[in-house]
């Protein structure tokens, strides 16, 4: 044991340098898989730990404001309620605080009982006036802790005495901010009500599979009650999963995409320097060194070299994404993960170590198990190189004449099983940064971009149906009509909400978004849903879609098409203002404007103004996602600047290989004359002969795999068109050869600082 | 006309308590048209004095001066240059590169920055003139050793140096190739060849023989070519 540790620590210290390549290349590798680990595990498990933490209720039902004995009359007729709780949700609060402020924030009056959130800090309130709790997402947005002090228009200073996390909505800034106040509290100030209105209900069921009944019923119970909103905690699990479901799967994939990297570059690391030492092992056989002691060394080895990096790597990984994480966690009202992590982690770092033992492990063994003479002649592992003049066979054929260039492509071409895994590992990941790079632009698109929803009117004006005329006739207006909005249920599921958007005419005129199946809607009977929708309740051109209307009305539509929209995660409908207003007739209503090409909104705007209305313009679907948007481009890029460092370390890695094993010839190419420039094109060679292709490979893999794959798994949620431009593309080689650059003045340099005497030996 | 001038050469390998001197001060200096051959026995430095005359290495102490420039003053960069126009080397193992045909193999040097002009013609000239038109486009594995030595030979006059450093040249061929080598450098007129070899059949081809002693150069016998 002592002989093996001695024997370990002398080759290490001989071979220091390439050990050091080695450790940094498993630390990338690592830091990848933990990245991809935190970022899975802490968005994959928010929803569960905010649903345990918070005890979520399996049904919330908010409805305008009723007293509370009415509501709880009707909650205690339904079957299977383990128990439930109101509270009076009071909107459009003024708050202060910090120098911030807000005009809209959500006040909630909770009473005694379950509160369906979670204390992350501080405590909850109690009965005395004076106390809040507010959410997580405010805190940190406004810098607010416990005993801060938060200005509430009407109850004045309160102190803040817990952060809660409520995982029924997502959290400032993304949602409206929202505070807790205790009703014994205002109460206790205000004198008691004998029967206090409430407008939100929170059920919790003693067996959640009977949820469906459970809605049926309140559905008829809710008889009488106005404004009647449903979600069930699976219809808030879908709204969350899908926004985080895309970067999980993402980063999944570039997880194995990262750890496939590690393995194949370091297999070929291994290969070649078991190759490097055969006539090494061929003396220690010679003597007398058993097979399994030789072997023994060698992963001995390789489990120093690959421990630091391992551990460096996970822990950079974790450092890099666990801030972005938290802040998109705290966005969606979840818990970090915290030593949940731990245990995922642990199998990360044993399988960071495990690979590259492995990959010492296969080829040692096979080239121990070789003839010591055999060793000693050097002879070449199976499979190590292609053979000489493959392909030909006898007198070459005339070539074209060999620049240095070109002589690195055929130098590396001589190890095809490695050009290939490593032209398909950099291949893969410019595939993947294109994806980012698609992805970011058109998350941006999406936000700023209201055309790129498919919406054809750039303005909106709180004008009645009759004034359409009088806007049409405005200098720059292409069309006015009465647009209808409203949100309503699915009568058969109520905890589906719909967004139903009616026109009196032709919808495409002020909004087209794209038609993914069946047809446009022709007639009052038919509609058009969007595919998140459709996704989740099922619909496919020609289904039945009952759609239950505020007002107690039920619409009975065929659906004429899917289309793609991002509004309301794609849960829309639009159907013929006709059917609509039959069946609610004082829906609300705007007038969508659509300007004329070049026309100046800012005088049509003046001009509406000058009508009476307050114009506003169109936007995109993530107006009010920017921080999760922004929170996604961080992670985004942090994916990407770790895959570009996998990238650059696979070239450097290769140039250093094809360098190591073809010392001879680049020592005489110096001996006879060449100087750093020309060892530089050979090397040159070598990169471009491995960034050319995967640069094609990966604009390939993006616009036939990767972008379809991804807008596939989007499809439920948006529809993206994730096709690279060639901005995008431009980049990406750019990139890429930037990387190459690094690798070729790294490897020259080398190749040009050893002596070329001792390369002509090959020592 | 004097082509390579080397005074005072001193260089020590190894290191630490492995350190050892094999070249102490010596000398040496050839004209254009000389074949010198230096023998020794193995180990005298003999390889390490032909890699400092083709300016490969560099002496501890000593100058040596070929085309009127002092080697040990150049830097990297001008050295490469200096092998590039002033120096062909052939080795004892060839060292063709095995992915180029022997015609490409001989157009190396010439087609790097820097190459004389009118390499591509010189190399057909030269692949002619040692009977290698016929292999020309074979790969070096399809090649016999005599055949590879003389495409290596080829190599190593493809940029008309003044000066030809043979390392070994005969050392990995049967005699009969071996004599038609030792036939081919007899023949090389205007440059100056040296020629480091234990074998004496080698050092026949020589004008002048030298033998490594103690570290430095001691003339051996004086021959008519």
């Amino acid at each position: 044991m002592r002989a093996l540790a001695a024997q370990v620590r002398r080759n290490l210290s001989r071979r220091w340098r390439r050990a050091m390549v080695t450790t940094l290349g498993i630390a990338l590798a690592a830091a990848m898989l933990s990245a991809a680990l935190v970022l899975a595990d802490s968005l994959g498990g928010g929803f569960d730990r905010a649903v345990r933490a918070a005890g979520l209720a399996d049904v919330i039902v908010r409805f305008d404001p009723q007293s509370y004995s009415r509501v709880a009359d009707r909650i205690r007729a339904l079957p299977d309620i383990a128990g439930f709780a109101t509270r009076l949700e009071v909107t459009d609060v003024d708050i202060h605080a910090g120098g911030h402020g807000f005009g809209h924030a959500s006040a909630e009056v909770v009473g005694s009982g379950r509160r369906g959130y979670a204390i992350v800090a501080g405590r909850d309130v109690s009965g005395r006036f004076g106390e809040v709790v507010i959410e997580r997402g405010l805190a940190d947005a406004w810098g607010l802790d416990v005993g801060s002090t938060l200005l509430v228009r009407g109850l004045g200073p309160l102190r803040v005495v817990g952060l809660a996390e409520a995982p029924d909505d997502v959290g400032f800034p993304l949602g409206v901010p929202r505070l807790y106040i205790s009703r014994a509290a205002i109460d206790a100030r205000f004198g008691a009500e004998a029967n206090p209105a409430v407008s939100v209900a929170e059920l919790w069921l003693r067996d959640p599979r009977l949820l469906d009944q459970v809605l049926v019923q309140a559905r008829t119970l809710s008889f009488g009650l106005h404004g009647v909103r449903v979600i069930t905690r699976t219809g808030v699990r879908v709204l969350l999963d899908q926004a985080a479901g895309i970067v999980i799967d993402l980063l999944v994939a570039l997880s194995v995409f990262a750890l496939g990297t590690a393995g194949v570059i370091l297999a070929a690391s291994a290969r070649a320097e078991v190759q490097r030492r055969l006539q090494e092992l061929g003396v220690s056989r010679a003597v007398g060194a058993s097979r399994g002691h030789l072997v023994a060394v060698q992963l001995t080895e390789a489990a120093v070299v690959a421990l630091p990096g391992a551990t460096l790597g996970l822990l950079a990984g974790w450092l890099i994404t666990a801030g972005p994480t938290e802040r998109l966690l705290t966005l969606l009202n979840e818990p970090p993960a915290g030593s949940g992590l731990i245990l995922p982690l642990l199998g990360g770092w044993a399988l960071s170590v495990l690979i590259p033992v492995l990959a010492v492990a296969v080829p040692s063994w096979s080239a121990t198990g070789r003839e010591p003479v055999a060793l000693l002649r050097g002879a070449g592992l199976a499979g190590t190189a292609a053979a000489p003049g493959a392909g030909g066979g006898g007198p070459s054929r005339r070539r074209r004449r060999p620049g240095l260039a070109l002589l690195g492509a055929r130098l590396l071409g001589a190890r095809r099983g490695r050009l290939v895994a490593t032209v398909v590992t950099l291949g893969v990941s410019a595939g993947f940064v294109l994806l980012l790079l698609a992805l970011a632009s058109a998350l941006s698109a999406l936000q700023t971009d209201p055309g790129a929803l498919g919406k054809r009117y750039q303005l909106t004006a709180a004008l009645p149906a009759t004034a359409a005329g009088r806007v049409r006739a405005i200098g720059g207006v292409a069309a006015a009509a009465p647009r209808y909005e409203l949100e309503a249920a699915d009568s058969y599921s109520l905890g589906e909400t719909i967004d139903v958007i009616a026109y009196p005419g032709d919808h495409t005129e002020f909004e087209a978004p794209a038609l993914l199946a069946g047809h446009r809607l022709h007639g009052a009977g038919e509609t058009e849903v969007g595919a998140g929708l459709a996704a989740a309740l099922g619909l496919s051109p020609g289904s039945v879609l009952a759609v239950a209307l505020p007002s107690g009305a039920e619409l009975r539509l065929r659906v004429a098409g899917i289309v793609s929209s991002l509004d309301h995660d794609g849960r829309v409908a639009y159907l013929p203002a006709a059917a609509l207003l039959a069946g609610e007739p004082g829906a609300p209503e705007v007038l969508a404007v659509r300007l004329a090409a070049g026309a100046d909104p800012g005088a049509v705007t003046r001009a509406l103004s000058a009508l009476g209305a307050t114009p506003t313009p169109a936007s995109g679907a993530v107006a009010r996602g920017v921080p999760l948007v922004q929170t996604l481009r961080s992670i985004l890029r942090a994916v990407a600047i770790v895959d570009g460092l996998v990238c650059l370390y696979a070239l450097v890695q290769t140039g250093s290989l094809t360098l190591s094993e073809r010392r001879r010839t680049v020592a005489l190419l110096r001996a006879v004359g060449a100087g750093p420039a020309a060892v530089a094109r050979l090397l040159a060679g070598v990169v471009l002969a491995l960034v050319l292709p995967a640069a094609a490979l990966g604009a390939v893999l993006e616009r036939f795999v990767l972008g379809p794959a991804l807008a596939h798994l989007a499809a439920g949620y948006a529809t993206l068109e994730l096709r690279a431009g060639p901005g995008q593309l431009a980049a990406v080689l750019a990139g890429l050869l930037a990387a190459g650059a690094i690798a070729v003045l790294a490897t020259t340099r080398r190749a040009t600082h050893e002596s070329v005497v001792a390369g002509l030996a090959g020592a | 006309m004097v082509v390579l001038e080397a005074r005072g050469i001193v260089k020590d390998v190894g290191r630490g308590r492995a350190r050892r001197r094999v070249l102490d001060g010596a000398a040496l200096r050839v004209e254009a048209g000389e074949v010198v051959a230096v023998l020794g026995r193995s180990g005298s430095g003999k390889s390490t004095l032909l890699h400092l005359l083709g300016g490969l290495d560099r002496p501890d102490a000593g100058a040596i001066v070929l085309a009127g420039e002092d080697l040990a003053a150049q830097g990297a960069r001008a050295l490469a240059r200096m092998r590039l126009r002033h120096v062909g080397f052939v080795f004892q193992s060839f060292h063709l590169i095995e992915e180029l045909s022997g015609r490409e193999n001989v157009l190396l040097p010439a087609r790097l920055p820097g190459a004389a002009p009118g390499g591509e013609r010189r190399a057909g000239e030269l692949i002619e003139e040692l009977g290698l038109g016929p292999v020309a486009e074979h790969r070096p594995h399809e090649l016999s050793g005599g055949e590879q030595q003389r495409f290596a030979i080829a190599r190593a006059l493809v940029n008309d140096p003044e000066l030809v450093l043979a390392d070994e040249p005969t050392g990995n061929l049967d005699a009969e190739n071996a004599t038609a080598v030792l036939g081919i450098l007899s023949r090389l007129t205007r440059r100056a060849v040296v020629i480091v070899t234990h074998e004496p059949e080698a050092a026949a081809i020589a004008v002048r023989v030298l033998r490594l002693e103690a570290g430095q150069l001691v003339e051996a016998a004086a021959q008519r070519r």
